[in-house]
């Protein structure tokens, strides 16, 4: 993907598919932190119009190291909707 | 986006943390630069579901539709570049210092060398700057970044990051934005800034 002002260092390739959050969905610290979210109206459906951005370029975004793993997290459905929307 | 996309993934990211790199994508995106015409189209189809949050949001989606791309980009550089001082300077160092390129940038360079983020090629401003630390929340949330201690930034690392480098100052930077002389658009960027923070200081409280 393209970001604007920052990037991945070059070693950041990963092998680990096992990414942060399942602390917080199997806690119940984790289900008051999400009633919270709900409450405070971040929504799929407040979000569902951003979420289907447009691309735009960059004049200063620099591609995310291309190696990657079979494994790896890039590959994943949840990370590409965020790549997709922090492209806009 | 709908939940079915999610049903071959492993539930590693749950939906609301993945909503939350949305948001600071958004603020980065909109901090960055001014958004063109299409990307106008797209905010002004923002709607709200509640809360403060949910208000700034649908004020966003407000100020989109009533915006003239080449208003809105005449405003970003007024407000944030223009020439003989910006109306608002969004930089931590700035807003923790009153001087740029303080002691508060040294310290997030060598957090950003820690979690594996790394100015991109080209780049001249400070890192410091309020876009390129919403992009890092996005990244450091989605896993986009290798942390030395391997792995990825659980919550606790995204909190001590977020205190330190954003919950500092940030909130503030987002107010003044609000009511900046020259903000029309950018006023409800700053609304949606001011409460999504105020949402992420309370969940990483809840979670601590």
């Amino acid at each position: 993907m393209t970001r604007n002002a920052v990037k991945a260092t070059d070693e950041a390739a990963k092998q680990n598919t096992d990414i942060q959050g399942t602390d917080a969905q199997s806690t119940e610290k984790g289900l008051a932190r999400r009633d919270l979210f709900r409450v405070a109206g971040l929504g799929v459906g407040a979000l569902g119009a951003v979420a289907a951005g447009v691309t735009a370029t960059s004049g200063t975004a620099e591609a995310a190291p291309a190696e990657t793993t079979s494994t790896g997290y890039r590959e994943t459905d949840h990370v590409r909707k965020v790549y997709e929307v922090s492209r806009f | 986006m709908s939940k079915a996309v999610d049903h071959t993934v492993s539930p590693a990211v749950a939906e609301e943390e993945l909503l939350r790199a949305q948001v600071y994508a958004l603020l980065a995106r909109l901090l960055a630069r001014a958004p063109d015409a299409a990307f106008l189209t797209v905010l002004s189809e923002l709607v709200g579901e509640g809360g403060d949050f949910g208000a700034a949001l649908d004020q966003l989606a407000d100020a989109a539709r009533g915006s003239d791309p080449a208003a809105v980009e005449e405003e970003f550089t007024t407000l944030f570049i223009g020439v003989g001082g910006s109306e608002r300077t969004p930089y931590g160092s700035f807003y923790l210092t009153g001087f740029l390129n303080e002691k508060p940038l040294a310290e997030l360079r060598a957090d950003m060398a820690r979690l594996g983020i790394a100015r991109a090629d080209g780049v001249t401003e400070p890192e410091d700057h309020i876009a390129a630390l919403c992009e890092m929340m996005a990244g450091l949330i989605a896993g986009e970044f290798a942390p030395e201690e391997g792995g990825t930034a659980g919550l606790d690392a995204q909190r001590a990051f977020f205190d330190r480098h954003i919950g500092s100052w940030a909130g503030r930077f987002f107010a003044d934005l609000e009511t900046s002389p020259s903000a029309r658009f950018y006023r409800a960027v700053g609304a949606v800034g001011r409460s999504f923070l105020a949402v992420e200081a309370r969940a990483f409280d809840l979670a601590a």
